[in-house]
């Protein structure tokens, strides 16, 4: 809900400035953004009340006061007789008519009405509608015109099932099903109450005579239709939140002086239909029970002034306001207690839990420890496939026809990690991933499962960097007993992966209850070591890779050969380690074979920037006597 | 004897792997809250609407109730839950006050843009006792940002809505540059909750609070796009070792 604000301030005594008027708007929980004098209101869903210029002057009165009440049409106006059946009372318990006919239609609206339209971005449609649209804005009540000439017959509301298509006023033909609040003349579906009229019954331009239905609907009956039928409309927005129950008529009134301030009323007529009375809820009044809650301690006289300025009505106990939808409970009221004096103002005091738990380290803790220090990197995937089994768990309302299933394995996501980063060039891939899987089997079952695949080299080293991780390797790994059955190591075909890689894959899944105990050794607890590293944002650049080999003869360069190489720093150099190393005792000889990862955050480097890069990692080695790169320098 | 045999061998590249950042965040998270007194219990992810619900006082016609916000399973036979609460009610029905527990993991709307996720992970925390106020809730929030972003992190409590808690607040902490950035929400626990897991709310209240994983995440190491901690990407993943 968007504001301007002087038009607030026209329904406030004080005139705060933007900065007061935020600042109190935050304090009572109303967030909002400012651009020059517009507020754009996020209200939370159980204030609708204050959906309007009146309902947040209501909850702004403490603060800043009431302005004069709002001029509405004092005068008598004629009873309407009209031929309306309300068929679900319990939907709709209250329902006001005006019928409205005006001489002529105004040129220009004044100010108020026009700023309205300018200021907010608001769309004009005719006169009648526009008028309705401005009394939402000041008093949060949605009313909608008829042509009044368009009602020829009974109106009837009911609550119904539906099976039949309606042309809302936006012409567009929805099709309506299940049950719904609808208006209908002759049998014709003319509006979907709360929410849109119709086409063959809305207000033109040339409209003079308008039949305006200003009511109050249950908003259970009203919630989810604007959704499911995608007619998003204000008078749905407040609807669903719950309007006030005795406005109607005072709406209506506004109406009329609204149309009076701009046209001549030629002829008015109203007639209000109640099933009955609506009762005014109370609730007895305990400020002790506030201090309570809140661990403050008002005032029973102060707690009742902060009530009073918010309209309860004070008398053996607090009576809430017609509008209050929000209010049941003492709980309720000590928030708005809270809301007065503000949450920041509540002095805080020490909490005591006098049971504290043992801090200990668990399995999985010590499995993931084990796999860490091993390589791998944990990964978390969603849950969500489009591959089904007997077992799979089906979503009613996926987000969309490649994600409505829940999977019942790890592997098809560990693949797609694995294939990710193999796009990306990465040449040695240890993944596990730890999660709950839920299968269908007359009832859910709920597994947790480690999965862990592995690809490529084993190492970025000179012991690893020639072995592949294999089958060996995960046998190593899991220090696997050959009798273990649930140990199922599985290799996935490249050929199904339509892959050009060679390296093979391997794959295990096993449920964590079955994870052999040797795995669970490791005792270091994790917990509470984390380092808040400043992420480094991935290039999404290809790298490229240049592999140099030393020959170091004089074997007192050694050193500074290898200090230097593990000293590199380039802004271009992403990685560089050593992954050959070979001693020829017999002619006194090293071989250092050093592998060089370039990678640019911001652009792709081309073999101009790799080599300038190069030389200035190298040159410096080179330049040492009794250092070469043969076939190099 | 030569003296190539005298050399040291060049050092091994340390390759250790890396837990994800979202379940160190997790488990970081968890561990401050058992200092302070919390319990972890643990729950399923599929529930019934009754314990992601109707326990929680969030009535049939609650937005969040609806096909567009919910996973809902096999016919709405079941749901994917879209918060961890469920795990305390469960917790709370089976024991009775004092109690503080912490959920944990992973919790399911149906969003996914560039700012949503439909999976993605919570922190919760609830304690019940004789006399637990408002102004206790503070200072809970207040040790628990203290703890994560610093003693002199400015913290300001909104009132908010949540049909679990009444009153209900977030609470955002005063950024660098200047801006408030919504960091938790959390509240008195609703009379209604405590009296549907047979807890006399005439003699006990309670407090609760509900951290968002990746937003702390996102904030402690200067994530901007929530979208990487789930790409799998080895480049991503080994800066958090």
């Amino acid at each position: 809900m968007k504001f301007i604000y002087q038009d607030l301030l026209n329904f406030l005594a004080e005139r705060p400035s933007k900065e007061l008027l935020s600042e109190k708007l935050f304090q009572l929980g109303h967030e909002h953004e400012i651009d020059g004098d517009i507020f754009d209101m996020e209200l939370t869903p159980n204030r609708g009340d204050c959906l309007s210029l009146n309902g947040l002057a209501r909850d702004l009165n403490i603060f800043f006061g009431k302005a004069e009440p709002l001029k509405i049409f004092e005068g008598d106006i004629e009873p309407y007789n009209l031929d309306f059946k309300n068929l679900s009372p319990d939907v709709c318990p209250k329902i006001s008519f005006l019928e409205i006919e005006v001489e002529s239609k105004p040129y220009e609206y004044k100010p108020y009405l026009e700023n309205y339209f300018s200021l907010l971005g608001n769309n004009k449609t005719n006169f009648f509608t526009d008028i309705s649209n401005y009394i939402s804005y000041e008093l949060g009540q949605p009313t909608h015109c008829f042509d009044s000439n368009t009602i020829n017959h009974q109106l009837i509301f009911e609550n119904r099932n539906c099976d039949e298509f309606f042309k809302t006023l936006l012409s567009s033909d929805i099709k309506l099903k299940g049950k719904n609040c609808i208006f209908s003349v002759n049998n014709e579906i003319i509006s979907l109450a709360g929410v849109m009229g119709g086409m063959s019954t809305a207000c033109t331009t040339k409209t003079k005579k308008a039949l305006v239905e200003c009511a109050f609907f249950n908003p259970e009956a009203i919630i989810g239709k604007s959704v499911k039928y995608n007619l998003t409309s204000d008078a749905s927005h407040k609807f669903e939140r719950g309007v006030d129950i005795q406005a109607q008529e005072k709406v209506l009134r506004r109406f009329i002086e609204i149309a009076n301030d701009h046209a001549a009323i030629k002829n008015i007529k109203i007639q209000t239909f109640e099933e009955s009375q609506a009762q005014q809820d109370s609730i007895p009044i305990n400020v002790n029970k506030i201090n309570k809650i809140l661990g403050t301690d008002i005032e029973e006289k102060e707690y009742l002034r902060y009530l009073d300025k918010l309209n309860f009505g004070i008398r053996e106990e607090i009576i809430i306001p017609s509008y209050r939808h929000d209010i049941s409970s003492q709980n309720d009221l000590a928030e708005e207690v809270a809301r007065i004096i503000g949450y920041n103002n509540i002095v805080s005091k020490p909490l005591e839990i006098s049971k504290k738990p043992e801090k200990t380290i668990n399995n999985i803790e010590r499995l993931k420890n084990y796999l860490i220090k091993n390589g791998f990197s944990e990964v978390i995937n969603f849950p969500f496939t489009r591959n089904e089994d007997k077992q799979s768990i089906s979503i009613d309302n996926p987000l969309d026809s490649n994600r409505n299933h829940l999977r019942t394995s790890l592997k098809d996501s560990l693949v797609d990690n694995l294939l990710y980063n193999e796009r990306r060039q990465k040449d040695s891939i240890k993944f596990f991933e730890i999660s709950d899987l839920y299968l269908k089997n007359n009832q859910i079952q709920e597994e947790k499962k480690l999965g862990i695949i592995i690809s490529g080299r084993r190492g970025h080293n000179y012991f690893d960097f020639s072995k592949k991780l294999d089958s060996a390797y995960f046998s190593e790994l899991l220090n696997q007993d050959s009798n273990n059955q649930d140990l199922v190591i599985e290799e996935i075909s490249r050929a199904e992966l339509k892959t050009k890689k060679k390296d093979r894959i391997f794959y295990l899944e096993i449920s964590i209850d079955k994870i052999p105990k040797h795995l669970y050794n490791d005792s270091e607890s994790r917990m509470n070591q984390i380092n808040f590293i400043k992420y480094q944002s991935v290039s999404e650049f290809p790298s490229s890779t240049r592999d140099f080999s030393f020959s170091i003869k004089d074997i007192e360069k050694y050193d500074a050969v290898i200090n230097h190489l593990s000293d590199l720093s380039d802004e271009n150099l992403k990685d560089a380690f050593v992954f050959d190393f070979y001693e020829n005792k017999k002619l006194n000889e090293i071989k250092v074979g050093v592998r060089l990862i370039f990678q640019s955050n911001l652009k792709t480097l081309s073999e101009e920037d790799i080599q300038k890069s190069v030389n200035e990692l190298l040159q410096p080695i080179i330049d040492l006597e009794g250092i070469s790169i043969p076939g190099l320098y | 004897m030569s003296k190539i045999d005298n050399i040291e061998l060049p050092l091994i590249k340390d390759e250790v792997g890396s837990l994800h950042p979202i379940n160190q965040v997790k488990d970081f998270l968890i561990s401050m809250l058992a200092d302070l007194g919390f319990q972890e219990v643990d729950g399923p992810e599929i529930e019934s609407e009754e314990f992601n619900f109707d326990m929680l006082n969030i009535k049939k016609s609650h937005p969040a109730r609806q096909m567009h916000d919910t996973f809902y399973l096999e016919n709405k036979s079941n749901v994917l839950r879209t918060h961890t609460s469920p795990v305390q009610i469960r917790s709370m029905i089976k024991s009775n006050p004092p109690l503080a527990y912490t959920s944990a993991g992973k919790v399911y709307r149906k969003d996914d843009d560039a700012t949503h996720l439909p999976m993605f992970h919570q922190v919760e925390g609830i304690c019940v006792d004789t006399d637990v106020t408002f102004a206790n809730l503070k200072y809970l929030i207040h040790q628990i940002l203290n703890n994560l972003f610093g003693k002199d992190v400015k913290i300001r409590f909104r009132p908010s809505y949540f049909p679990f808690t009444e009153p209900s607040a977030e609470v955002d902490i005063l950024s660098e540059n200047g801006k408030w950035l919504e960091i938790l929400g959390c509240g008195i626990v609703n009379p209604i909750v405590l009296k549907n897991c047979n807890i006399n709310p005439e003699k006990y209240s309670g407090l609760a609070f509900g951290l968002g994983v990746e937003r702390i995440a996102m904030l402690k190491y200067g994530v901007n796009d929530i979208r990487e901690f789930y790409k799998s990407n080895l480049d991503f993943l080994s800066q958090f070792k």
